[in-house]
C-alpha cells in the first residue's frame, strides 16, 4: 500500500526549531528549516544526518518549502543550502522572500560579530541561498516537477506566512507552519478549502492552550504606556516588522484621541524607510477587507505621530518612540535605550522575541546591569515590559482548521506525547481520524488509500449492465471482466475485443479436451442420451442441450460419445471446454461419479 | 469573529477598564461552563453542560497573573489546558475533594455522582473512576455536592433536604444521613467546619447539622420577604477559617434581589440587609451564585441575574432594608457579546488568597479573570 512518511528532524523534544521531512509518492520534501534559538552549539541546527550521513542534500530532496520568516522556521536555511549543500528549489511566498534575508543577516551579525561565533553562515551564503528561492503566490498551483505540485494558502500569523498543500498523484499533505484562526487587526485569519489531504501536519506548541483575547493584550499595552506617560516617563518601543509597528501606532493614535493626550509620539526614520519598502508587499498580501480599512490610513500619516529626530531623545517630559531595530542590538533603538535606561520613570516595551546575545534578550531575562563598549556598565533602571502580540492558533483553532480542511489523518509536531493525549483523543473522537505525535527523529508512516480513477468504455458498461443484477455501488462492488490499458497518464477499462483491436492482436481461444472412459454396453447414442438426462437432473439451472449433431452441450462444454475401437462396451467421452467458461462457476464433475451411475 | 460592530462599545469599556482593573484576561471556551472549581492555587476545573457529550478541563491560570516582582518580564497570558476528559452528560455541579486529585460531579438530572481522577504529571487525561449513588433516585434538579474539608475523601450530597448523605469516596459507604421529614429542593450544601454543614434550600430554609451526632438539624427559616414564591441562595463565610462555627456569617439572597446577612449563632435576627440592584434580565435563574470574598472582609459577589458580576460591601449595610449600590460591577461578559444575545453569567469564584481577583464564566462560553480596583479606597 502506498505510504506517507513524516519525520520531524533535530535532537531533543523541545520546541524551537521547525524542520520536517515528508516522503510522499516517491518525493522528499523539507518543510521549514528553522534554528533552535536556545542552543549555541550544533543542537541549534536540525539533524540532517537523517537524510544522508555525508554529502549534499540535493539528490535526496525534491524541494524545500519555508512557511514564514521567523527564525525558528528559516534560521538554518543558509546553513543547510550552503554549508551542508542543497541546490534544488526553495519555495516561499513573496513577502517571506523579501524579509527573510534581512532577518538572517541581522541574526548573522549578532551571532558572529557580537558573540564571535565561527561555524556560522556568511553574508554571501545568505545571498547565494536566496538565489535558489522560487516565490509563490497564494492559491496558485506550482508544478515542482511532473508529479509534484504545491499550493500556498493564507495563514495569518505574520506578513507572508503560508500554509502549504503538497500533492503527488492523488496523495496529499498540508503543512500549516504557524497560523491563527481568530482574525488579527491587520492580518486576518488562516483559510483553506475542503481539500481533504491524507495528512494535516501542525505544530502542537499552542495546541493545549486557550489564548487570552487580543483586546486584553492591547489593553495591557495601553495601560502600561499610559501609566508611564502620566508619571512623566518616556516609552521606547523597538519594532521590526511593518505590520506590528503600524498596528500599535493605530492603537496609540486612537487612544490619544480618546483620552485627549498631549505627549508626543514619534517613529524613527529607519522605520519609515523600511516602511515604504514593505508597504508594497503588504498591500498585495492582505485580503480585500483588511486592505480597505488599513490602507485608508496611509501609513504613518497620523495626527499624533511624527517622525523622530535624534535630538528629541534629550527633550524633557513624556514621549513615546517607535524605533528600529527590534531587538535593541544596534542602531537608533539602542542609542535611545542607552539614554533612557537610567531613569526608573521610563519604560521599554519589547513586542517580540529577542535573539540571544542582544540587549533585548538580556533585559528580558532580568539583567539590570549591562556591559557596553569600552567596559562601561549601564544600569537598567527603567521598567521592562515583555508583550507578546503574535497570533497563534490554540486548541480551539486546531479543531477549526481540521473542520475546514477535513484531513484523513492528523499529525502534531513539537509536543510531548504524554501531555497531548487529551487533544489526540478529542481529535480522534470528533473527526474519527488518527492523530499522530512523533518525537523529533521519529518517523510516522501512514498508509493511504488513494483511489485510482479509471475511465470505462461505454460498450463495456452497457454490456455489464445487460448482464443484469444490481448496479455497482461503493458498498457493493461487483466483479467484472475487461482489460486495463495504461496509456500516457490515463487508465482505461475496455472490453477484451476492443483491447485486442487497439493492440492489433488476434483473439485466440484456448480449448481444453479430456477423455473419460466408461464401461457401457449401450449404443453411442443411447449412452449420450442417458448422460444428457442425468446431467439435466443434477445440473439444474444450467443450459443443457442435446444437439442433432450428436453432442451434448452444457453451457459451452461439449460432450461426445464414441466407442472404443478395441471393445464396443468401452465408451470414450470426449469433453471439451473453452478456458473462459471454467470460470462461469460450473463445476467439472468427476468421472467416477458418472461411472457409478451408469452401472 | 468580526470586531467592527462591537468595536465602539468595546473601546469605551476597555478604555475605562484601564483604570478600573489591575488585571484583565478574557478567554473563549469552545463550550460554556456553569462550574468553576479551584483544584489548586493556580488551577481550576470547568466543564460543559450540553445535553450529551461534554469536556471537563483543568486549566492553569496564566503565569502573568501570579508573577509579582518580575511581572513585566512575563508575557504569558494564556490558559494552559493541563488535563482534559470527556463526560457522557452535562455537568451542573462539580466539587474538588481537598487533598486529592479527585473531583466529583453531578449532571443535574439525577442523584448519581460521577467521580473523576484529574491525572498527574505523566498523563493529561481526566478519567472517570467511579460513581456514588444518591440516597434516593431523583429525576430533576440534580444533586448539590460539598466536599469535606479535612483530608478524608468524603462527599456530602443530595437534591433535597430529605436525602442528604455523607459518603466515603473510596468505599461508597454512607457515613451519615441528614434526618428530617422535609423534602425541600436544595440550592447548595456547604461545610462550615469539618463536621458542621449547611443544607440550604431554594425556599430559603437553612438546615444546620453536625455529622458527628444523630440529633435533628437546626432549622433557620427564610427571612421575611416581600415577593411571593421567591427563591433563595445562601453562602456561609469561609468554612475552614471558621474555628468557631457560631461566628460564621451567612448571606441569603432572594430572586427579587433582597440580601440578608445573619450570624450562624443567631439566625432569627438579621444582622443587616439590603435591596440589591441586580437588574435581572432573564427569567431562568438556575445559575445564581452569591459568595463571600475569602480575603476581603465583608464583601460578597453576586451573579446569575444578568451578564454582570456585582461586588457589594456588606459592612456598610444596616438592619433596616435599604437599597445598596454595588462597590464594583464586572460587565465584561455583556460588553463583549451581541446585545440581543441575552448573555448571562453562569458562575463566578473568588481567588482564595488574592483579595480582588475573581473568575467568571458566562453562557456564551467566555471565561474572564479579573482583578478589580477599589475606586472608593482612600475615601
Amino acid at each position: 500500500m502506498p505510504e506517507i512518511k513524516v519525520t520531524p528532524l533535530g535532537a531533543g523534544q523541545d520546541v524551537g526549531r521547525s524542520c520536517i521531512l515528508v516522503s510522499i509518492g516517491g518525493k522528499n520534501i523539507m518543510l521549514d528549516c528553522g534554528m533552535h534559538m536556545g542552543f549555541n552549539d550544533d543542537r541549534r541546527f536540525p539533524d540532517f544526518s537523517y537524510i544522508t550521513q555525508n554529502g549534499r542534500l540535493t539528490e535526496f530532496l525534491d524541494c524545500v518549502i519555508i512557511s514564514h520568516f521567523h527564525l525558528d522556521h528559516c534560521g538554518a536555511l543558509p546553513f543547510m543550502s550552503e554549508m551542508v549543500g542543497y541546490d534544488g528549489p526553495i519555495y516561499m511566498t513573496h513577502p517571506t522572500k523579501a524579509i527573510c534575508p534581512i532577518l538572517l543577516e541581522d541574526f548573522r551579525k549578532i551571532t558572529v560579530d557580537k558573540k564571535g561565533e565561527t561555524n556560522f553562515f556568511t553574508s554571501q551564503m545568505i545571498k547565494d541561498c536566496m538565489k535558489k528561492v522560487v516565490p509563490l503566490n497564494l492559491h496558485q498551483t506550482v508544478q515542482v516537477d511532473d508529479e509534484l505540485e504545491i499550493k500556498a494558502y493564507y495563514a495569518g500569523h505574520v506578513l507572508g506566512a503560508a500554509m502549504v498543500h503538497i500533492k503527488v498523484g492523488s496523495e496529499s499533505v498540508v503543512y500549516t507552519g504557524d497560523y491563527n484562526m481568530t482574525p488579527d487587526r491587520h492580518l486576518g485569519a488562516a483559510w483553506i478549502d475542503k481539500c481533504r489531504p491524507d495528512m494535516l501536519i501542525s505544530e502542537s506548541t499552542y495546541a493545549t492552550t486557550i489564548r487570552d483575547s487580543k483586546r486584553c493584550r492591547e489593553r495591557d499595552f495601553l495601560k502600561k504606556v499610559h501609566e508611564s506617560i502620566e508619571r512623566g516617563g518616556k516609552v521606547l518601543i523597538p519594532v521590526f516588522a511593518l505590520g506590528r509597528a503600524q498596528e500599535l501606532c493605530i492603537l496609540l493614535e486612537t487612544f490619544w484621541e480618546r483620552m485627549n493626550l498631549k505627549a508626543p509620539i514619534y517613529f524613527s526614520t529607519g522605520l519609515t524607510e523600511k516602511a515604504n519598502h514593505y508597504y508594497k508587499l503588504f498591500i498585495t498580501w492582505t485580503n480585500q477587507k483588511i486592505r480597505k480599512t488599513f490602507v485608508q490610513r496611509n501609513m504613518f500619516e497620523f495626527k499624533h505621530i511624527k517622525p523622530f529626530d535624534r535630538s528629541y531623545a534629550d527633550n524633557p517630559g513624556p514621549m513615546v518612540v517607535f524605533a528600529t531595530p527590534g531587538m535593541l542590538h544596534a542602531g537608533q533603538s539602542l542609542q535611545i535605550f542607552k539614554k533612557w535606561a537610567g531613569n526608573e520613570k521610563n519604560m521599554v516595551i519589547m513586542p517580540g522575541y529577542c535573539v540571544q546575545g542582544t540587549i533585548g534578550h538580556k533585559i528580558l531575562n532580568g539583567q539590570r546591569k549591562l556591559e557596553m563598549e569600552g567596559r562601561a556598565t549601564l544600569d537598567v533602571k527603567l521598567q521592562v515590559e515583555y508583550m507578546s502580540f503574535s497570533a497563534h492558533a490554540d486548541a480551539k483553532g486546531i479543531m477549526q482548521l481540521i473542520r475546514m480542511a477535513e484531513p484523513r489523518n492528523m499529525l502534531l509536531v513539537h509536543g510531548e506525547a504524554a501531555k497531548m493525549e487529551f487533544l489526540k483523543g478529542k481529535i480522534e473522537q470528533e473527526f474519527s481520524i488518527d492523530c499522530y505525535m512523533p518525537a523529533n527523529g521519529e518517523t510516522t508512516t501512514v498508509t493511504t488509500n488513494p483511489s485510482v480513477p479509471v475511465d470505462i468504455s461505454l460498450n463495456l458498461l452497457k454490456r455489464e449492465m445487460a448482464l443484469g443484477g444490481p448496479l455497482p455501488d461503493p458498498k457493493k462492488p461487483r466483479a467484472m471482466h475487461g482489460t486495463l490499458i495504461m496509456k500516457e497518464n490515463s487508465l482505461k477499462l475496455v472490453s477484451s475485443e476492443q483491447a485486442l483491436k487497439e493492440l492489433g492482436l488476434n483473439e485466440h481461444q484456448l480449448r481444453f479436451t479430456c477423455r473419460v472412459q466408461l464401461q457401457d454396453p449401450h449404443s453411442d447414442n443411447d449412452t449420450l442420451h442417458r448422460i444428457y438426462t442425468h446431467l439435466k437432473s443434477v445440473l439444474k439451472g444450467y443450459t443443457i442441450q442435446h444437439l442433432p449433431d450428436g453432442t451434448v452441450m452444457v453451457e459451452s462444454i461439449v460432450i461426445k460419445v464414441s466407442s472404443s475401437a478395441e471393445d464396443a462396451n468401452t465408451k470414450v467421452l470426449l469433453l471439451s471446454w473453452i478456458y473462459e467458461s471454467v470460470y462461469r462457476s460450473l463445476r467439472v464433475w468427476q468421472p467416477p461419479t458418472l461411472d457409478i451411475f451408469l452401472r | 469573529m468580526d470586531e467592527p460592530e462591537c468595536d465602539d462599545v468595546l473601546d469605551d469599556w476597555f478604555i475605562e477598564s484601564l483604570k478600573t482593573y489591575k488585571d484583565l484576561y478574557v478567554y473563549q471556551l469552545e463550550c460554556p461552563t456553569k462550574v468553576i472549581e479551584w483544584t489548586s492555587g493556580r488551577t481550576v476545573c470547568v466543564a460543559g453542560y450540553g445535553s450529551s457529550k461534554n469536556e471537563i478541563l483543568e486549566l492553569r491560570l496564566p503565569p502573568k497573573l501570579f508573577a509579582n516582582e518580575n511581572k513585566g518580564l512575563c508575557a504569558e497570558r494564556d490558559f494552559k489546558v493541563v488535563h482534559g476528559g470527556f463526560t457522557d452528560g452535562p455537568v451542573h455541579c462539580l466539587k474538588h475533594v481537598p487533598g486529592t486529585r479527585c473531583v466529583v460531579s453531578n449532571d443535574g438530572r439525577s442523584s448519581e455522582l460521577q467521580v473523576w481522577e484529574l491525572g498527574g504529571e505523566d498523563s493529561d487525561v481526566i478519567r472517570r473512576t467511579g460513581s456514588v449513588a444518591g440516597r434516593s433516585v431523583v429525576s430533576e434538579g440534580g444533586s448539590r455536592i460539598a466536599a469535606r474539608l479535612s483530608s478524608q475523601p468524603q462527599v456530602l450530597h443530595g437534591a433535597r433536604s430529605g436525602d442528604v448523605q455523607l459518603t466515603e469516596l473510596t468505599s461508597g459507604q454512607p457515613l451519615y444521613k441528614l434526618e428530617t421529614d422535609s423534602a425541600d429542593p436544595l440550592s447548595s450544601l456547604q461545610f462550615v467546619t469539618d463536621a458542621v454543614f449547611l443544607a440550604c434550600c431554594c425556599n430559603g430554609n437553612v438546615y444546620i447539622a453536625d455529622t458527628r451526632t444523630a440529633a435533628a438539624p437546626q432549622l433557620s427559616p427564610p427571612p421575611v420577604s416581600s415577593g411571593e414564591s421567591v427563591l433563595w441562595w445562601t453562602d456561609a463565610s469561609s468554612g475552614s477559617s471558621c474555628l468557631d462555627p457560631t461566628s460564621c456569617r451567612i448571606v441569603r439572597l432572594s430572586s427579587s434581589g433582597q440580601a440578608v446577612i445573619s450570624d450562624l449563632r443567631n439566625q432569627r435576627e438579621a444582622a443587616s440587609q439590603a435591596q440589591l440592584d441586580v437588574q435581572s434580565h432573564h427569567c431562568n435563574l438556575d445559575d445564581v451564585t452569591v459568595s463571600w470574598a475569602p480575603a476581603l472582609d465583608g464583601c460578597i459577589a453576586v451573579s446569575g441575574f444578568s451578564g454582570a458580576v456585582q461586588i457589594y460591601n456588606t459592612s456598610v449595610w444596616r438592619t433596616e432594608l435599604q437599597e445598596a449600590q454595588p462597590l464594583f460591577q464586572h460587565r465584561g461578559h455583556t460588553v463583549s457579546s451581541q446585545p440581543d444575545d441575552g448573555v448571562f453569567v453562569t458562575s463566578h469564584v473568588w481567588h482564595p488568597e488574592r483579595p480582588r481577583t475573581l473568575l467568571s464564566a458566562a453562557s456564551d462560553g467566555s471565561v474572564h479573570v479579573w482583578d478589580w480596583v477599589d475606586q472608593s479606597a482612600g475615601s
